[in-house]
């Protein structure tokens, strides 16, 4: 009996001892490079607020792209990094969109969640208008992120009047203040920022289809002034930093869903008699032209409802030259060329920029071109359709959780390559998608 | 032109799996010697080595036995600094022979498990939307016929029938309003018939041949199970799906050597038509739903092992048993999954066998497999990163013969 004891003693061992056996990886050691983490801060615009669905919220800004770097960068040497979240009582922030269900066509409807908002209240700023208004946030900053801040409006002193996102941040109220978005951003010392400026100054003019006098480009020798002017700001204490290009508009499903080719087979749908649809153009003799498909709509000409439907005198909505597609629908090929041509030298700006400081520079105009393409990551297809490819959230402009993961992972690349240093990608299958009820 | 359609279409699973999947632990006594013994006579499991070898048996005899199988594989996402392990499972393959008959012809019957497996990765990993588990098990039955022609040569054959399991779960990429990934798990079985066939030689020179021949089983799934774990909206999905997997053919030639009258040296060559992966085809039903039937190419090549082992009678009731071995990977760049991360790999093995009674025997094997590591971007889905696999296969079967 001692000796069969014995034997079952060891082959548990012996099967306990391969149970616990790994095969080896050597994962590579995670160290900072020439760059120090300590105090990383982010500058930008909405994308890095982690805006998404048309909206701030909490879901939104826990998936932002710096809340993913500051979480890689505390392996090493990162400090904490804190975003203004909003409350979980108020975690709807300023409301978002989302899909609620399906028309029987399989369509879906898009609608706003309106509950648990942080909206505080509105303020009627004169000579700009109404603002709104969120509830404060008086802690800790590292993301500064604030949605809709154009480059051109980094140095204004009264812009904290005139966005609520940035008077949330801001110890005064609308109204009293006068800090510059670049002197608040740099109060506190940093040693390591992201920097993701400029969108806005060609994006405003974009989505309004041009049409909005107070939208129009950003002056392309201002651009290049206050670019080197921050970036001069934001290295004075000699930190290091990654800066990140501008994208295509042509590249965002805000401006590839409604084609002139889908609107003209549904209107041919319903009156097969249609030959033309009829656009307000900044490059039309009289104003209004026949539409091309050069030229390029809006998503919210979709979501307006508007095409197709009868005036006063019972003209259809853009199938006739007395009731043309609003300028606001439209980028017509004029005005795209135009928006392709200061995306281009802002980008120009950019790289100078960040080439003379040495720093490193995430070229999104470049890698959401590619995923414009289309590209399987991690067993999930990527490309650039609305609602389906998995990339853009359902405003069209802004990403989703799992799309702000693939850009987080570009950024990690290039600080790794221009710093030496190691961060780990992220992981983007841990974050969603589209949200489908 | 109100609203937009939707046009999603989520393709789905895609069965794999490569030689990770061939059990080779069809006797104790052979999984000892690096898997070889189809040039050998040297007990019931020639009903699978070698069906023509079973009529050269001086006796008639009955085994069982079974193996536990630790597969250990690790995975390290390209640019990430985390490395993911697979959960800690056990597969149990087992094989039963019985032989009986007279000098001139045997009869037998044996049930193994060639192909089968057995993988778990946790269900968040990143891989997920590749797979997060997949367990096959193939069973095949194969009653059998051996001839002595002569003192020199012996014919066998027999039928196969398979029974083969498979049920494969994977994440899909579709958030649900929770934000969570979706779920597709297939669950099925089907059936399949082949054969066995083998010719055993004894040479003038005291060599002993052996070439053997399984043929292809094609196992046809029907009405498994599809369930889906997806948003509701989206729906409805199918609920059934058909598939066919195919087991492929294995050529061996084999040879025994016999350098004194206690020692064995035994060294098989491998063939596996594994090029039947042209590619594998899922049909789903009912149709219709936003899950599109899949034909996905694998584009598989034939690929060969080679396995050296030696025994030597140390006393008159122990024998001691080891072998080395080695097979190339039939997974070409590109293709590697992880239902089974396959490579080229190392066979190192040992074993001993002891003669409790004249009639009563215990065999136990231990066998160890090295994958080597490979660097892969999936040309499928995309997922990128350095796989690292271990296999340790402790064994042990009984015998009785008269």
């Amino acid at each position: 009996m001692k000796f069969n004891n014995k034997i079952n003693y060891i082959v548990a061992s012996a099967l306990l001892f391969i149970a616990a056996c790994k095969p080896s990886i050597d994962a590579p050691s995670v160290s900072k490079g020439q760059a120090d983490f300590s105090r990383y801060i982010s500058v930008g615009n909405s994308l890095t607020a982690g805006y998404a669905d048309g909206g701030l919220y909490l879901e939104g800004q826990k998936a932002s792209y710096p809340e993913m770097l500051a979480g890689q960068m505390k392996a090493a040497g990162g400090g904490d990094f804190k975003t203004p979240f909003f409350n979980e009582d108020q975690a709807n922030g300023s409301g978002y969109l989302h899909i609620s269900g399906f028309n029987t066509d399989g369509t879906p409807q898009i609608t706003p969640v309106k509950d648990n908002l942080a909206v505080r209240g509105q303020v009627a700023i004169p000579g700009f208008g109404n603002v709104t208004l969120y509830t404060k946030y008086s802690g800790d900053i590292n993301n500064y992120g604030v949605p809709g801040i154009k480059l051109q409006q980094i140095n204004y002193a009264p812009y904290g009047n005139l966005n609520g996102y940035y008077e949330r941040l801001l110890p005064g109220n609308a109204g009293t203040n006068n800090t510059p978005y670049i002197d608040f951003v740099t109060a506190k010392p940093f040693t390591f920022f992201s920097c993701w400026l400029g969108n806005n100054d060609a994006l405003g003019y974009a989505t309004s289809g041009g049409a909005n006098p107070a939208d129009q480009l950003t002056d392309k020798n201002q651009f290049a002034q206050l670019y080197t002017f921050a970036i001069a700001r934001l290295t004075a204490n000699g930190a290091k930093g990654v800066v990140a290009t501008i994208p295509d508009v042509t590249s965002i499903p805000y401006f590839t869903t409604v084609t002139y080719a889908a609107l003209l087979a549904g209107a041919q749908k319903v009156s097969p008699a249609v030959q033309a649809i009829f656009i307000q153009a900044s490059d039309a003799p009289g104003g209004v032209r026949a539409a091309t498909a050069q030229d390029l709509f809006t998503l919210t000409l979709n979501s307006d409802g508007v095409f197709g439907k009868p005036n006063a005198a019972g003209i259809p909505y853009g199938l006739h030259p007395l009731n043309p597609i609003e300028s606001k629908y439209v980028l017509d090929k004029t005005e795209t060329a135009n928006v392709k041509d200061y995306v281009s030298y802002y980008n120009s700006v950019i790289k100078s920029v960040a080439a003379s400081k040495g720093l490193a520079v995430m070229d999104a105009f470049t890698v959401l071109g590619q995923f414009k393409a289309g590209k399987v990551v991690d067993g999930v297809t990527v490309n650039s359709n609305f609602v389906t490819g998995n990339l853009f959230s359902l405003d069209g402009v802004h990403l989703t959780p799992f799309g702000y993961a693939l850009v987080a992972n570009e950024f990690i690349k290039s600080i790794n390559s221009q710093y030496g240093s190691t961060l780990s990608t992220v992981d983007p299958t841990k974050y969603r998608m589209v949200k489908f009820p | 032109m109100r609203k937009i359609l939707l046009g999603i279409l989520m393709s789905l699973p895609v069965l794999v799996f490569g030689q990770g999947f061939q059990v080779n632990l069809q006797g104790q006594k052979q999984t000892a010697m690096g898997g070889a013994g189809t040039g050998l006579a040297i007990d019931e499991a020639s009903l699978f080595f070698n069906p023509g070898a079973v009529s050269m048996l001086e006796k008639n005899g009955v085994q069982v036995g079974a193996n536990l199988v630790f597969l250990k594989s690790a995975f390290l996402q390209t640019g990430s600094s985390t490395v993911e392990y697979n959960k800690s499972e056990v597969a149990p393959p087992f094989q039963g022979y019985a032989v009986f008959g007279s000098d001139k012809i045997k009869f037998g019957i044996a049930a193994y498990t060639p192909f089968g497996g057995l993988m778990k990765w946790d269900d968040n990993w990143s891989g997920k939307y590749s797979v997060t588990s997949l367990n096959l098990k193939a069973i095949y039955v194969q009653p059998t016929v051996s001839v002595k022609l002569t003192d020199y040569l012996g014919l066998g054959g027999g039928l196969v029938y398979t029974y083969g399991d498979v049920n494969l779960q994977r994440g899909v990429p579709l958030s649900n309003s929770a934000g969570e990934s979706g779920k597709a798990t297939l669950d099925g079985h089907g059936n399949g018939w082949g054969w066995n066939a083998g010719i055993y030689l004894k040479a003038i020179t005291g060599v002993t041949i052996g070439i053997s021949h399984r043929s292809k089983v094609d196992v046809k799934v029907k009405d498994g199970d599809a369930v889906f774990e997806l948003p509701a909206s989206l729906g409805p999905y199918p609920t059934s799906f058909s598939s066919q997997l195919a087991l492929p053919a294995t050529t061996t030639l084999g040879f025994g050597i016999y350098p004194s009258k206690k020692t064995t040296i035994a060294f098989d060559a491998n063939w596996v038509q594994w090029h039947v992966y042209r590619n594998l085809a899922f049909a789903y039903s009912p149709t219709g739903t936003r899950i599109p039937n899949t034909n996905s190419p694998r584009n598989y090549k034939d690929a060969a092992a080679l396995r050296l082992g030696i025994q030597n009678q140390t006393t008159s009731s122990l024998t001691l048993r080891a072998g080395i071995g080695y097979a190339w990977s039939p997974v070409v760049d590109g293709y590697v999954t992880p239902e089974v991360p396959d490579a080229d790999r190392l066979m190192l093995s040992a074993g001993l066998g002891y003669n409790v009674t004249p009639k009563f025997s215990v065999d136990a094997s231990f066998l160890f497999e090295g994958l080597k590591d490979r660097t892969q971007t999936n040309i499928e889905t995309g997922l990128s990163g350095k796989f690292a696999s271990d296999v340790y296969v402790p064994g042990i079967s009984l015998s009785y013969k008269w």
